[in-house]
């Protein structure tokens, strides 16, 4: 209940300042758990393309960690096949509810731009990334262009 | 002198009407400040005096004096640690209807000799001197010189009848002859003044009493009469400064405010979400000074809730619920067990001259326990020699159970439904067989009701990993974190 209502004031003052990294979102009228924006990454390989994630924020929010689940395929050795990503800042034991969804946001935005080869989820992705970081860049791009979405044009 | 016609009309007009509807309202209003305070003189001598809004000290001493027969010079009145002197004005002094005051004799002998120990501020209202404790150094900068103490509370949890939080009155006795006839040596400065018994010092002037140390105690401020203690809750208090919450971010009156460096402040409807979801995830914790308890939520360091009495705001079912896994965490923090038999579930603390021994008894004692005798091991019945590996599996299916059991509450432990009861614990050691995986290291069965295949053990903090059913390592993070 409380959750709810927090979450609605965190959306209008999102809705209110956009982020250019950030955008799009969208929510359910009739469910305010569940959003869904796109990232835009200013850093190259995936500055060719736009990333959809779906952010769910369980009922006991701010209690507990929203999750975080990519929409659009991506190459990064941070992100599952399935698009499950690990950011430690929404990890149970280090989540701490004055925790903003714009500060997760960010957070994400950041292991997007740089990814994490120390905490993969990917390894093969990983170990490309730290042994041959031309041919991770080359793929990376192929890979962005093939599957992410179109950027928005300002 | 039409207009002057009319006029007389309608100003009767006004009169009448303001007779029928007013009247009686206005007849309430007197009632309502003409309060009835009982003056005790004596354990069987309780005498109802009406006061009414302006009524003085003075005043009511000098009805007393003419009902006692005693010298009115000789009277003293004494509420909440003072003697009230005789121009203050009672309804000021936070005296409202029911209270009751202590009238006594002077003492003839010591009149010149105690008086000038008694150094509270007699002044001011006891409670008055707790609602001061709770304002910060910004507090007092927000409201200024002009702090309007009325507008300033304390808090209490009042179990009855308003079963939630409400503005609290501070009162005290002698603890030796457990009457309000002390007089206090001076006003508490901290809450350990208040809530450790004896740490403040005062004179009882009862004749028959020669006690000197003070026993405070609490009442909810938002009915009369009462006469039951209400729990003091010193971390709830008026959010002057205005700050948000830390959950829901929105702006209350009344908030909670953690013991931490930076005063995390929580509203107590996000409070009360903070503690049920804690305690459906059973992640209070065990501490030596304050059992078993909070921190904040960003867990902050020295951020406990000192007070378990906080937690009653869950409501009497979980409040209960709490009581439960906090006896239950103590003893198995303890190195206890639980019997086994169905229905018991009795706490034992083990005897540790016995630890070599593997047998337990649940002794009858005050109503529990069942008598079973039981192997601490594979809490089978006892038996001589090696336990069998089957019913150390079983053993853990029973460790399930007392969980289950007391997650969902007790209500099934109803005679009459023993036979279907016990068709309810086989379905469940089933359903627990078939959903779980007991953790590698103190083998509680864990259920996975989702998320990664990353498990945290809740009860040895073990983290382990669903696939292997090993610790956690950084190659089950990187191939199969997700399965």
């Amino acid at each position: 209940m409380q959750g709810t209502r927090r979450l609605q004031k965190e959306l209008t003052d999102l809705q209110q300042s956009p982020m250019k990294v950030f955008r799009d979102i969208q929510v359910d009228e009739s469910n305010i758990l569940l959003w869904q924006g796109l990232i835009v990454p200013e850093n190259p390989p995936y500055n060719k393309g736009a990333f959809r994630v779906e952010i769910s924020f369980p009922p006991e929010y701010p209690f507990k960690p929203p999750k975080i689940l990519f929409r659009t395929k991506i190459y990064h050795p941070n992100v599952d096949e399935q698009g499950r990503v690990c950011l430690s800042m929404i990890l149970p034991d280090n989540w701490k509810p004055a925790t903003r969804t714009e500060q997760v946001i960010h957070a994400l935005v950041t292991l997007v731009n740089e990814p994490e080869p120390d905490h993969p989820l990917r390894n093969d992705l990983a170990e490309e990334y730290l042994r041959d970081r031309k041919r991770f860049m080359k793929n990376a791009e192929d890979f962005t262009k093939r599957h992410a979405e179109k950027r928005p044009i300002d | 002198m039409a207009t002057s016609w009319l006029a007389w009309f309608l100003e009767a007009l006004s009169k009448f009407l303001n007779f029928i509807t007013f009247g009686k309202m206005l007849r309430e209003e007197i009632e309502d400040t003409d309060l009835t305070v009982n003056v005790k003189f004596s354990k069987d001598l309780i005498i109802p005096v009406k006061i009414s809004s302006d009524m003085t000290v003075q005043q009511i001493k000098d009805q007393l004096a003419s009902e006692l027969s005693i010298p009115q010079q000789e009277l003293r009145i004494i509420f909440a640690g003072k003697e009230l002197m005789d121009q203050t004005i009672l309804q000021d002094f936070d005296v409202g209807d029911q209270t009751i005051l202590h009238a006594v004799k002077q003492k003839q002998a010591q009149t010149s000799i105690s008086i000038p120990e008694v150094n509270a501020e007699t002044t001011c209202p006891l409670s008055d001197s707790i609602v001061k404790l709770q304002l910060t150094d910004s507090d007092r900068k927000t409201l200024g010189s002009s702090i309007d103490i009325r507008r300033v509370h304390f808090f209490v949890f009042c179990n009855d009848p308003c079963k939630q939080v409400c503005p609290g009155k501070l009162r005290v006795r002698c603890a030796t002859c457990l009457q309000g006839t002390l007089l206090l040596q001076e006003d508490p400065q901290c809450w350990e003044d208040v809530l450790s018994k004896g740490r403040l010092k005062g004179k009882c002037q009862n004749d028959s009493c020669t006690g000197s140390d003070a026993e405070f105690f609490f009442k909810c401020a938002a009915h009369t009469p009462n006469t039951d203690n209400a729990a003091p809750l010193e971390h709830v208090k008026n959010n002057f400064q205005e700050v948000p919450c830390i959950a829901c971010q929105d702006i209350s009156q009344i908030v909670l405010v953690f013991p931490c460096e930076a005063s995390h402040v929580i509203c107590l409807e996000c409070f009360l979400a903070y503690c049920l979801s804690r305690l459906n995830e059973r992640k209070f914790v065990q501490t030596d000074l304050f059992g078993y308890t909070l921190a904040c939520p960003v867990n902050c360091a020295d951020s406990f809730i000192k007070d378990a009495h906080h937690f009653r705001v869950l409501g009497y079912e979980q409040y209960q619920r709490y009581q439960r896994f906090a006896t239950e965490d103590f003893i198995l923090k303890a190195g206890g067990v639980f019997c086994p038999r169905p229905g018991c579930g009795a706490g034992i603390l083990l005897d540790e001259t016995l630890s070599k021994c593997n047998k337990v008894t649940c002794s009858r004692i005050e109503g529990q326990g069942c008598g079973f005798v039981f192997c601490r091991d594979c809490l089978q019945g006892a038996h001589i020699g090696p336990c069998q590996e089957e019913d150390v599996a079983e053993r853990d299916l029973t460790l399930a159970m007392q969980r289950e059991d007391t997650a969902g509450g007790t209500l099934f432990m109803v005679d009459e439904d023993r036979a279907s009861r016990s068709r309810w614990d086989k379905s469940s050691r089933i359903t627990i067989k078939g959903t779980t995986k007991p953790c590698p290291k103190c083998r509680t069965p864990t259920e996975r009701s989702g998320g990664c295949m990353h498990m945290a053990c809740g009860r040895c903090d073990l983290e382990w990993c669903w696939i292997c059913q090993a610790e956690w390592t950084r190659s089950c993070q990187g191939s199969h974190w997700f399965g």
